[in-house]
C-alpha cells in the first residue's frame, strides 16, 4: 500500500480538516495587528524551477574510488544508467562541485557539475559552487509533503499555497500572499512578479503585486496625439480603475482588476526610470548579466534594478518580493547528464551563473546581507531513469542563498533504495524518526517566515501555514512547530 | 425558468454575442432580437455552421500565429473560431516543443473540423495526432521503458480530471501505467500515424507484465477493472482505452468525462464554478455521454446557451449581487477589437504606427496568450490569472496602437465610420463608441461621467470630434476600462 499517493488523499481524514480555522479569520482587526510583522530593510527572491526538477541529478551522491560506493549511491547507480541516454554522474563529473556530506548517511554529495562554471573569463566564474564554498548557500535535502502528487498543476499549487491536505481556511491564497495581506495594504506594493502574471505564491486580492516584464517596457502607453490631453486621459483613467469594483454586488474579479489597474497606473509612473537609474550607475554589473544571455539573468537584473530603487529611496518603489521562473525542467526525455550540451546541464548552469552574478551585484551594492534567494520546483522525479529522461517523482532539495544564511546542507538525502521506493517508484515522504525524514516544505516556509519575516511563530502557525490535523498517522503526516531548521553540523539556525 | 423558448433581451442578446463571438455588433444583435427572438432559435443560429477545415499554413510559427489572427478577424463563423479555441486550450499543444509548424497547422485544422461533433471521437483522433505525439512524448514510449506523459495527460487533463467532484480520484497511477503501456510503439511518418509492433508492449512478449487492466479501484467497473489488451493491428487498442474511459463513472455514478467537459465549457461560455446541479442539467438535457455514441459536442453546447445560468451573465450595469461577469482572453481583447473598429492588421513590419501583425504577436505575448504556444499542458489559467499589471499595460498598449494607426485602408482607425463626428453632446458621444464596442449597458452612470468629463475636460471646453484627439482618445480609454475587460 502505497500511503503517499496523492490519489488517497481524502480517504484519510482530511475533509474533517476544513474546520480547523473559521474563514473569516483574516478579516478579524486584532488579528491582522496581531500578524503584524516586518521583513524591514531585507528582500526575498523566489526562483521557480518549473517542470519538476530531477533532484537525484542537482544534488548527488558520490564516493571516492577505490573506496566502494556507498548505500546512496549504491543505489543511484543501480537507478541512473552509463551509456548512451544514461543519467549517472560519475565522481570524476561531480569532481568540482563537491558540498558537504548528508548528515544521515555520511556520504559526500555534489551539485550537478553545471552548478560549477570553469571559465574563468566569465563574470560567473566558478557559479554556484562559489557561493556554497563562502558558504552562503544552503541546500535543504528532502523537501516535500504527505500524500504527495505527481500532477505538475496540482504539485506546483500545494507549493505556492503550503497547503497539501486542502485545508479550506487557506484556500485561495498563496503562503506569501497570506503575509502580504497581513501586513500590507491596497495603496502598497510590496511585491513584483518578473513575467506577465502574478506568481501564485504572492496572489491574494488585498494589496498590490506587480507583474512587469521589463522596466524600460513598463511605461503607460499615451498616444502621441497631444500632449496636454494627457492629463486628461490619466485622470480619467483613474477615475474608471477607482471605480471599478466599488458598487453594489462587485464580484472579486472586478474589484482586483479595479487595484491591479490602479497601482499598474503608480507602478508605470514610478518603475520606468529605474531602468535608466541603474544602467547609469551600474553599467559594468549591467554588462555582466548581457554576458550570459539567459533569460534567468535578465529577469535578475530586473530586480537588481528595483533594489537599486529602494535602495536609492526612489519614489514609490518599495517592493521587496520578489518572484521569477525558469521553465523546461519537464525532462521525460534527452534529460543529458554532464555532457555540455545536456538540458539538465543548460538548466543549471544558466541559473547557477544568473545567480552568482545577481548576488555579487548586491553584493557590490551593499545589500547582500539583506538578501534571501528560495529556489523551489514542485516534485523531483523518478528515482529509476527511463530511456533517456526522468518521469515525475516525489521530494527535492530546495536551495537557500544570501549573505546571513548559514551555507552547507540540511535535512536528510531520501532513501533511493530500490526496496525502499512506493509501488510507483518514488521515495516515500515520511515523519517518522528514521534516518531518512523528510524535510516538509512547511517547515521551509515557516523558518523563512519567522527567521527572515519576523512572524511570530504561534502566528505563523494559526493563519498561513496549515499544519496537518492530528490523529493523522505521525510516520506520515508532520506536526513539526517550531520552524527552526538547523544546520545539523552545529544546530545553528538557517540565518546567522 | 428559462428554457430554450424564452424571449432575449437587447442585454442578453449582446451577452450571448460577446461569448460565442467576439464583440456584440449592431447588426448582429438586431438580428437576433428581429429575426431569432428566443434563445433556442438564437443558439441554433450560432450553431448551424459548417466546420470550415482552417489550417494555419506557414513556413515560420510567425506566419502561421498571423495568418490565424488574420482568419480570426474575418471567419464568418465565430462560435466555431471560440470552441478551436477552447479546444486548443483544452488539448494544449506547443510548437515550443513540437517544433515543427506543420504538425501544429496540421493540428489546428483537425480542431476546426472536429470542434462541434463527437467528443470521444475527438479524443481518439488526438490519441494519433502527430504533434500531440511530439508534444506529450508517445513518440517516446518504448516497450521497454513506457515514458507516461501522455498516458497521465490523457486522464488528468483531457478527460476524466484528478479528482471527481467529491474529491474521490478518478484513477491510480497504475492506470497511467497501464494506459501508458497502450501507446508504446506509436509514431508518425509524413503526417500520419503508424505504430512499430517491433516497439509495442504485446502482452505475448511481456507474459511477466500481464493483461493491460484498468480502473480496479475507480470507475464503477467493479473490483476487476476494464481489460484492454486488443493484440491487433492500428489504433483497435488505444481505441478500447478512449472506450473505456468514456464509461468511466465517478463516485456519484455518473458519467465522469461527460460531467467534466460540461462544467469546463460552462466554466469557458458561462462563468467560473458552475454549481453541480446546472453541470448535470446541461447534461441531461443534451444527452452528452448517455451512451457509447453519444457525444455530440454541439448538442451540449446549445444545452448551455438555452439554460439559465448562461444568462445569470448578461445582465446591464451596475451588476446585481447574482450576475457574473468573467475576464477576457487576450485573444478575444485583441480580435473582438479589431472586428469591432472594423480593422484588419497591417503587414510584419509596420510596427510604428500600430495595428500591425507583429503588434498583435507582441501585444498577445505581454497579455500572456500566444496561440500555437500554451505555456503548458495545462493551457492557459483563465479570469483573474489574466489579470496583472505587466498583462494589462499590454492590453492597454494594444488600444493606444490600434486608435493611433493612420491612414486610409481597412488597417487604419477610422472613427469617421464608426460614429458621426459632427457630434457635439458628451454623452450621445458616449453612448454612441459604448454602442459600437458593443457594451452599452455595461458601463455605470459614473464611469460615463467620467468619460464626459474627458471629453469636456471637466466642462472647460466644448468638443470637437474633428481635433484629432478626442475621438481616437475616448475609444482608447473605453478599450482600456475596466469593463471592456470583461464580458
Amino acid at each position: 500500500m502505497a500511503l503517499t499517493r496523492r490519489q488517497f488523499l481524502k480517504c484519510t481524514g482530511a475533509a474533517a480538516a476544513g474546520g480547523l480555522l473559521g474563514p473569516g479569520l483574516f478579516g478579524n482587526v486584532f488579528v491582522q495587528r496581531a500578524l503584524a510583522s516586518t521583513i524591514g530593510d531585507r528582500y526575498l527572491v523566489v526562483l521557480f524551477l518549473d517542470g519538476g526538477n530531477d533532484g537525484l541529478n542537482t544534488v548527488a551522491p558520490t564516493y571516492f574510488p577505490p573506496a566502494n560506493p556507498g548505500f546512496l549511491r549504491t543505489a543511484y547507480q543501480a537507478a541512473r544508467n552509463t551509456g548512451v541516454g544514461g543519467l549517472r554522474l560519475s565522481p570524476d563529473d561531480l569532481a568540482n562541485t563537491l558540498i558537504a556530506n548528508d548528515p544521515n548517511t555520511n556520504e559526500p554529495l555534489a551539485f550537478h557539475p553545471g552548478f560549477y562554471n570553469p571559465d574563468t573569463s566569465s563574470p560567473a566564474y566558478q557559479g554556484l559552487k562559489k557561493l556554497y564554498d563562502l558558504g552562503k548557500v544552503a541546500v535543504i535535502q528532502g523537501c516535500g509533503y504527505p500524500q504527495y502528487s505527481l500532477s505538475h498543476e496540482q504539485s506546483r499549487g500545494i507549493w505556492q499555497t503550503a497547503n497539501p491536505l486542502g485545508v479550506s481556511a487557506y484556500s485561495g491564497a498563496g503562503w506569501l500572499g497570506r503575509y502580504l495581506k497581513a501586513n500590507y495594504g491596497p495603496t502598497n506594493i510590496p511585491g513584483v512578479t518578473l513575467g506577465d502574471s502574478v506568481a501564485p505564491e504572492l496572489r491574494q486580492t488585498v494589496t498590490g503585486v506587480l507583474a512587469i516584464q521589463r522596466l524600460r517596457e513598463f511605461g503607460f502607453p499615451y498616444d502621441d496625439a497631444s500632449d496636454t490631453d494627457i492629463p486628461f486621459k490619466r485622470d480619467a483613467f483613474a477615475h474608471l480603475y477607482a471605480a471599478a469594483g466599488t458598487g453594489a454586488g462587485a464580484q472579486p474579479s472586478q474589484i482586483y482588476l479595479g487595484d491591479t489597474g490602479t497601482a499598474t497606473l503608480t507602478g508605470s509612473e514610478s518603475y520606468p526610470p529605474l531602468n535608466s537609474l541603474y544602467l547609469t550607475d551600474r553599467k559594468s554589473f549591467s554588462d555582466n548579466y548581457d554576458a550570459l544571455d539567459t533569460s534567468t539573468a535578465r529577469a535578475l537584473r530586473e530586480i537588481a534594478k528595483i533594489i537599486y530603487g529602494v535602495k536609492t529611496n526612489q519614489p514609490n518603489v518599495t517592493a521587496r518580493f520578489f518572484e521569477l521562473r525558469n521553465g523546461g525542467y519537464d525532462t521525460h526525455s534527452d534529460q543529458g547528464a554532464a555532457a555540455t550540451d545536456g538540458q539538465h546541464y543548460a538548466l543549471h548552469s544558466e541559473v547557477s551563473n544568473a545567480i552568482k552574478v545577481f548576488y555579487d551585484d548586491c553584493a557590490a551594492m551593499g545589500v547582500a546581507s539583506k538578501l534571501c534567494i528560495l529556489v523551489w520546483s514542485e516534485f523531483s522525479r523518478r528515482i529509476h531513469q527511463n530511456d533517456n529522461g526522468t518521469d515525475h517523482g516525489s521530494q527535492g532539495p530546495m536551495f537557500v542563498i544570501g549573505g546571513t544564511v548559514r551555507g552547507g546542507v540540511y535535512g536528510r538525502h531520501p532513501n533511493i533504495d530500490q526496496a525502499a521506493l512506493d509501488d510507483d517508484g518514488n521515495t516515500v515522504y515520511t515523519q517518522s524518526a528514521n534516518g531518512f525524514r523528510s524535510t516538509d516544505i512547511r517547515d521551509v516556509y515557516g523558518t523563512v517566515l519567522k527567521h527572515w519575516l519576523n512572524m511570530d511563530p504561534m502566528v505563523i502557525k494559526s493563519s498561513v501555514l496549515p499544519l496537518d490535523p492530528a490523529p493523522l498517522d505521525p510516520a506520515y503526516y508532520w506536526r513539526t512547530e517550531n520552524f527552526d531548521l538547523k544546520r545539523p553540523s552545529d544546530n545553528l539556525d538557517l540565518f546567522a | 425558468m428559462g428554457d430554450e423558448t424564452t424571449p432575449l433581451s437587447p442585454a442578453e442578446a449582446r451577452h450571448l454575442l460577446r461569448r460565442t463571438g467576439f464583440g456584440a455588433q449592431k447588426k448582429d444583435v438586431d438580428r437576433i432580437l428581429l429575426l431569432d427572438k428566443t434563445r433556442g432559435r438564437a443558439a441554433d443560429r450560432l450553431l448551424n455552421f459548417r466546420s470550415t477545415p482552417f489550417r494555419p499554413n506557414g513556413s515560420e510559427f510567425p506566419n502561421a500565429h498571423n495568418k490565424w489572427i488574420k482568419y480570426l478577424t474575418i471567419a464568418r463563423s465565430p462560435l466555431q473560431e471560440k470552441l478551436v479555441l477552447f479546444w486548443h486550450d483544452h488539448f494544449a499543444t506547443a510548437i515550443s516543443k513540437v517544433a515543427d509548424v506543420g504538425l501544429m497547422a496540421d493540428q489546428i485544422q483537425l480542431l476546426h473540423e472536429r470542434c462541434k461533433g463527437n467528443f470521444k471521437d475527438l479524443v481518439k483522433a488526438i490519441n494519433v495526432n502527430p504533434a500531440m505525439m511530439e508534444f506529450l512524448d508517445t513518440v517516446r514510449n518504448d516497450k521497454d521503458v513506457p515514458n507516461e506523459n501522455y498516458a497521465r495527460e490523457l486522464q488528468e487533463l483531457f478527460t476524466l480530471g484528478v479528482d471527481d467532484t467529491n474529491g474521490n480520484p478518478n484513477y491510480t497511477q497504475e492506470d497511467i501505467v497501464q494506459i501508458a503501456r497502450a501507446f508504446t510503439g506509436w509514431g508518425y511518418d509524413r503526417g500520419k500515424a503508424v505504430l512499430d509492433e517491433g516497439n509495442h508492449d504485446f502482452m505475448a512478449d511481456f507474459p511477466a507484465r500481464g493483461p493491460k487492466v484498468i480502473y480496479q479501484s475507480t470507475g464503477g467497473f467493479g473490483s476487476g477493472g476494464r481489460s484492454f489488451t486488443v493484440n491487433g493491428e492500428g489504433t483497435a487498442e488505444i481505441d478500447t482505452v478512449i472506450d473505456i474511459i468514456f464509461a468511466h463513472r465517478d463516485s456519484n455514478g455518473r458519467n465522469t468525462v461527460a460531467r467534466r467537459t460540461a462544467r469546463r465549457l460552462l466554466e469557458y461560455f458561462a462563468h467560473p464554478n458552475p454549481d453541480t446541479a446546472v453541470v448535470d442539467a446541461v447534461v441531461a438535457q443534451s444527452g452528452f455521454g448517455s451512451s457509447p455514441d453519444s457525444w455530440d459536442v454541439g448538442a451540449l453546447v446549445r444545452a448551455i446557451l438555452v439554460h439559465d445560468a448562461f444568462y445569470e451573465t448578461g445582465a446591464a450595469a451596475p451588476f446585481g449581487a447574482q450576475t457574473k461577469k468573467s475576464v477576457k482572453w487576450p485573444i478575444d481583447y485583441v480580435v473582438s477589437t479589431l472586428r469591432l473598429l472594423g480593422m484588419r492588421l497591417k503587414g510584419r513590419d509596420q510596427y510604428v504606427d500600430g495595428g500591425s501583425f507583429r503588434a498583435a504577436l507582441d501585444g498577445l505575448s505581454d497579455m500572456g496568450q500566444v496561440l500555437l504556444d500554451p505555456p503548458s499542458v495545462f493551457g492557459w489559467d483563465w479570469e483573474t490569472s489574466w489579470i496583472s499589471s505587466a498583462a494589462l499595460l499590454a492590453r492597454y498598449g494594444f488600444a493606444r496602437d490600434v486608435t493611433s494607426a493612420r491612414g486610409h485602408g481597412t488597417t487604419a482607425f477610422r472613427p469617421e465610420r464608426l460614429i458621426d463626428l459632427d457630434l457635439t453632446d458628451p454623452a450621445a458621444i458616449v453612448d454612441a463608441v459604448l454602442g459600437v464596442l458593443g457594451i452599452p449597458d455595461q458601463l455605470t452612470d459614473g464611469e460615463k461621467t467620467t468619460l464626459v468629463n474627458y471629453l469636456t475636460e471637466n466642462g472647460t471646453k466644448a468638443v470637437d470630434l474633428h481635433d484629432g484627439v478626442k475621438a481616437n482618445g475616448l475609444f482608447a480609454l473605453v478599450l482600456q476600462s475596466p469593463a471592456y475587460q470583461l464580458h
